[in-house]
């Protein structure tokens, strides 16, 4: 990261800096006490010494970053092994003062579109921006420091666990939160403070600290991320409108978890994906119960998901053989043209211009509610006193159904057909001239994606109660492959966030609908421009992306080298210190 | 044998219309192996730049032939030009140069992108101009005297007078294009560009503007198309260029992407395959609602039998 050479010259000020931030701080505490509009906007910020909801907030990450400023102050960075080496706190500080005035100045200007303008705020906004500004332009003088090297410290395994633990509560509670705002200002300015904790967090090395401790414990962190899903419904009082969005944003992310194995790790760019979903849907539509259904056997679930899976799979190796044997640029216009095919076709087998399948643009309606065992899906249950509705169901069900796409993914992606992947996207021709198979993996990922997204489908078929093509259009492959971009293509945990936040952010943000696409397709742009490698990358992802920078080019060595022999000697690439004296070794 | 006759010159006037926009594609994939896929937009940004020129004119109504004729579609043209040049090399300084040596991903995701925000801006943005029509719907086009509605018979032909405009615009661009191409110093830039960038640079070429030629040439041949769409069908929207555009990309593989004569050929052999399709193809497959179909079953038995095209180019993969 460069920063402006005129920056460096303020760091002559750091002592009086640190005493001005420290001022802003103390406005940034006493503001959420004072009424901050005078009327409820966002959520009601008009009593005097009773913070709401959104005031906690800021009023949370103003303890952050007084604890910052004082760390930062009082532990100096001696020796390689201190704390104050290992964590970053003047990053953290800085990171802290600069989101605050960010969150203040975003909550302030939502509130004054929703009342009746400036005018309608109260001291304790103005308050609030004056100390975030003074803590802002205090923090800007802070020397930087190194890079926090958090990453590298031996934590025992009760500590590392708790870490993980304590992260995904984190989680859960912004899930659970962040649904139950309906009003769009205070949604925003929620997902703002979110991102702002975690950045924080990034900045002064804890989610480094993080990011070891869950590679060293996978199967906690898998475990209790899937309990976080699990209990997640419990967290709704027996609110299904939540659960539905829930259900929705998982279909979405199974569906883009799916399309990352072909985008992601072999590096084919499929703008058809949704015809694959959408061919799952209408199997198993035409197979289900439904009186609308045109084809008189129905088998029951389990069959019907395998048969949507393969039919989507068929359809893949249709499509993919002939067009996989070409240079990759036509794949994605032979997919997009797929995509359409699919659509016309799905409208056009309504009994006028073909046989009738699909009941043309009417779709198939009334599939009935899925049935295990007597377990009714469409009927709500009670557990342990909270009534669990039917998109909580489904939304189970999902979680089932996505839990299966990543362990195929985690897996396929571990192995050696994933290494082949990650090949023939790096260097077909290499890997060709290696020996990898570039034809058969390529077609195993394509067809293989193509069944997952057909299971997805099916499933979908029943959630949605009905399956109509104008649900299959291009602009849907557009949205998974955005969301995969988003996130950072070809992991698991990036991809979660890219589709969750592309999926719930319009469900939330109703008044922004008009200018969603708009949004997506310039995000793409910027994106492709200036992070191509996503919000969260793999760091040999990230090296493709920029691969002048060395020092990245080391750590990846690094990290493959720990990987070969890390089974042997776990956490011994984590040796203390190791951070700056290997790197200049590599050299 | 005429309605064979008359879906001949109907399917070649279609053909033309996907021949001047597939030009755009093959072009710019000559030169820098990038599929242009918000090519669709330009040729819609075209459509709209000449439906300003009209409006910006005055918005005039029945006038003699020979104005019409004469001042307002020459007006218009150059206004779609205008339009689409500006717009393509926007995009190509802003979102495709910087990622010239990005892995090739990067520029196909960045071109949806453009491709979904410039459908978007037209469709959200054009309609609040003052005394512009809602572009959220179709927007009638301007009645030009002489050429919208009239039609001249032939035996028992029946050819639009706006059919005539686009085969007649295909001949003159392609005509226009071969001298560019062969006898000018930039189309010989762009040639040895196409060849080999790294030696055309020490070769004192300036690289740079001979990809941001080949951009603009394709803009400009896709304004044309645009004009004619709008004299063709008598409107236009904001999402004509999507399906228009895949239909051109599917005509420049036809013919071999990377070969201009390729290009025209591929779109023609497309409309006429489209328009016999709609006739010939027997029992229910053979309605209107199945001609994307064929066209695209078209696409992927081409890149099955002959992925370099009718023409032959040879397909460069440099993956």
């Amino acid at each position: 990261m460069n920063r402006p050479a005129f920056l460096a010259s303020f760091e002559r000020f750091a002592a009086p800096g640190r005493l001005v931030a420290l001022v802003g701080t103390a406005l940034l505490l006493a503001a959420p006490m004072l009424p901050w509009a005078y009327r409820p906007a966002l959520d009601d910020m008009t009593f005097w010494f009773a913070p709401s909801p959104l005031q906690w907030c800021g009023l949370a990450l103003t303890v952050v970053l007084l604890a910052c400023l004082v760390l930062g102050w009082v532990v100096r960075p001696q020796g390689r092994r201190s704390l104050g080496r290992r964590l970053n706190f003047n990053r953290g500080a800085r990171a802290a003062a600069i989101a605050l005035l960010a969150f203040v100045a975003v909550v302030l200007v939502a509130s004054a579109l929703e009342l009746a303008g400036l005018v309608a705020l109260e001291p304790g906004g103005w308050l609030a921006l004056a100390g975030a500004m003074l803590a802002a332009s205090g923090v800007l003088t802070l020397p930087r420091g190194e890079e926090p090297t958090l990453r590298t410290l031996r934590s025992p395994a009760w500590l590392q666990i708790l870490g993980i633990v304590l992260a995904l509560a984190f989680v859960l509670f912004v899930a659970a939160y962040g649904l139950d705002l309906d009003d769009p200002g205070a949604f925003f300015s929620f997902g703002v403070w979110a991102g702002v904790v975690v950045w924080v967090a990034a900045q002064v090395g804890l989610l480094g600290w993080l990011s070891t401790a869950a590679g060293q414990n996978r199967s906690v962190l898998v475990l209790s991320a899937f309990v976080v899903a699990f209990v997640f419904p419990f967290t709704q009082n027996g609110s299904d409108a939540n659960m539905s969005i829930a259900a929705g944003v998982l279909i979405f992310a199974a569906t883009a978890m799916g399309l990352n194995i072909v985008v992601g790790l072999a590096g084919l760019l499929d703008l058809g994906y949704i015809a694959f979903l959408g061919a799952g849907a209408f199997t198993a539509a035409v197979l289900s119960e439904s009186a609308f259904a045109t084809i008189g056997w129905s088998p029951p679930f389990p069959i019907v998901v395998l048969i949507s899976g393969c039919v989507s799979a068929l359809l893949g190796l249709l499509i993919g053989s002939p067009t996989l044997r070409v240079s990759g640029d036509y794949l994605a216009i032979v997919t997009l043209a797929f995509g359409e095919i699919f659509r016309i076709s799905m409208n056009n087998l309504d009994g006028t211009d073909g046989p009738n399948l699909t009941r043309g643009s009417n779709g198939i309606p009334a599939i009935p509610n899925l049935d295990f065992f007597g377990f009714d899906f469409g009927s709500p249950h009670d557990i342990f006193g909270i009534t669990i509705g039917r998109f909580a169901n489904y939304y189970w069900l999902l979680l089932l159904v996505m839990g299966l796409i990543i362990l195929v993914f985690t897996n396929l992606n571990r192995s050696r057909i994933g290494r082949g992947w990650v090949a023939i996207r790096e260097d077909e021709r290499a890997a060709e001239a290696m020996g990898v198979n570039t034809f058969g993996l390529k077609l195993l990922a394509f067809a293989g994606g193509a069944f997952l997204a057909g299971v997805a489908g099916s499933v979908k078929a029943h959630v949605d109660v009905s399956v109509t093509p104008d649900q299959y259009i291009f602009l849907e492959s557009a949205f998974l492959v955005a969301g995969i971009v988003l996130g950072g293509m070809g992991t698991v945990g990036g991809v979660l966030v890219g589709a969750t936040v592309l999926k719930l952010l319009p469900e939330k943000l109703r008044f922004f609908e008009d200018y969603r696409l708009l949004t997506f397709g310039l995000l793409l742009v910027v994106m492709m421009r200036f992070r191509p490698e996503g919000l969260m990358p793999d760091e040999r992802r990230q090296l493709e992306f920029h691969d002048d920078d060395e020092e990245l080019a080391d750590e990846v060595a690094d990290d493959v080298a720990a990987h070969r022999v890390g089974s042997v000697v776990e956490g011994t690439s984590a040796e203390p210190g190791s951070g700056a004296t290997a790197k200049g070794d590599h050299r | 044998m005429d309605l064979f006759l008359q879906q001949l010159v109907n399917g070649l006037s279609l053909g033309a219309l996907y021949a001047l926009i597939a030009v755009g594609y093959t072009v710019v994939y000559g030169i820098v192996q990038l599929i242009n896929f918000a090519h669709g937009e330009i040729f819609m940004v075209g459509a709209f730049g000449a439906y300003t020129t009209w409006m910006l004119m005055g918005a005039p109504a029945s006038l003699s032939v020979g104005i019409a004729l004469g001042v307002v579609l020459p007006a218009m043209l150059l206004g779609g030009i205008v339009t689409s040049v500006t717009v393509a090399l926007l995009m190509e300084r802003l979102a495709y140069r910087p990622l010239r040596s990005a892995p090739r991903l990067a520029p196909l995701i960045s071109a949806i992108g453009i491709s979904i925000a410039l459908q978007e801006a037209v469709r959200l943005f054009y309609g609040r101009i003052p005394g512009f029509p809602d572009s959220r719907r179709a927007i009638p086009f301007p009645v030009i005297e002489g050429i919208t509605g009239r039609t001249v018979q032939f035996g028992g032909l029946t050819i639009q007078y706006s059919a005539l405009f686009t085969l007649g615009a295909l001949a003159v661009c392609t005509v226009l294009l071969w001298w560019f191409v062969n006898k000018t110093r930039m189309g010989r830039a762009m040639q040895a560009t196409s060849q080999d960038a790294d030696t055309s640079r020490l070769m004192g070429i300036n690289v740079d503007r001979a990809i941001a030629t080949a951009f603009a040439v394709g803009a400009a041949l896709a304004a044309v198309a645009g004009l004619a769409h709008g004299l063709r069908y008598n409107n236009i929207d904001p999402l004509m260029g999507f399906l228009s555009g895949l239909k051109a990309f599917t005509a420049a593989v036809l013919g071999g992407i990377g070969n201009i004569n390729g290009a025209v050929v591929g779109g023609l052999t497309l409309g006429v395959v489209e328009a016999m399709a709609t006739t010939f193809i027997p029992g229910q497959f053979g309605s209107s609602a199945w001609k994307d179909v064929w066209a695209f079953v078209l696409l992927i038995l081409v890149l099955v039998f002959r992925p370099q095209g009718l023409l032959g180019a040879k397909v460069v993969d440099r993956a």
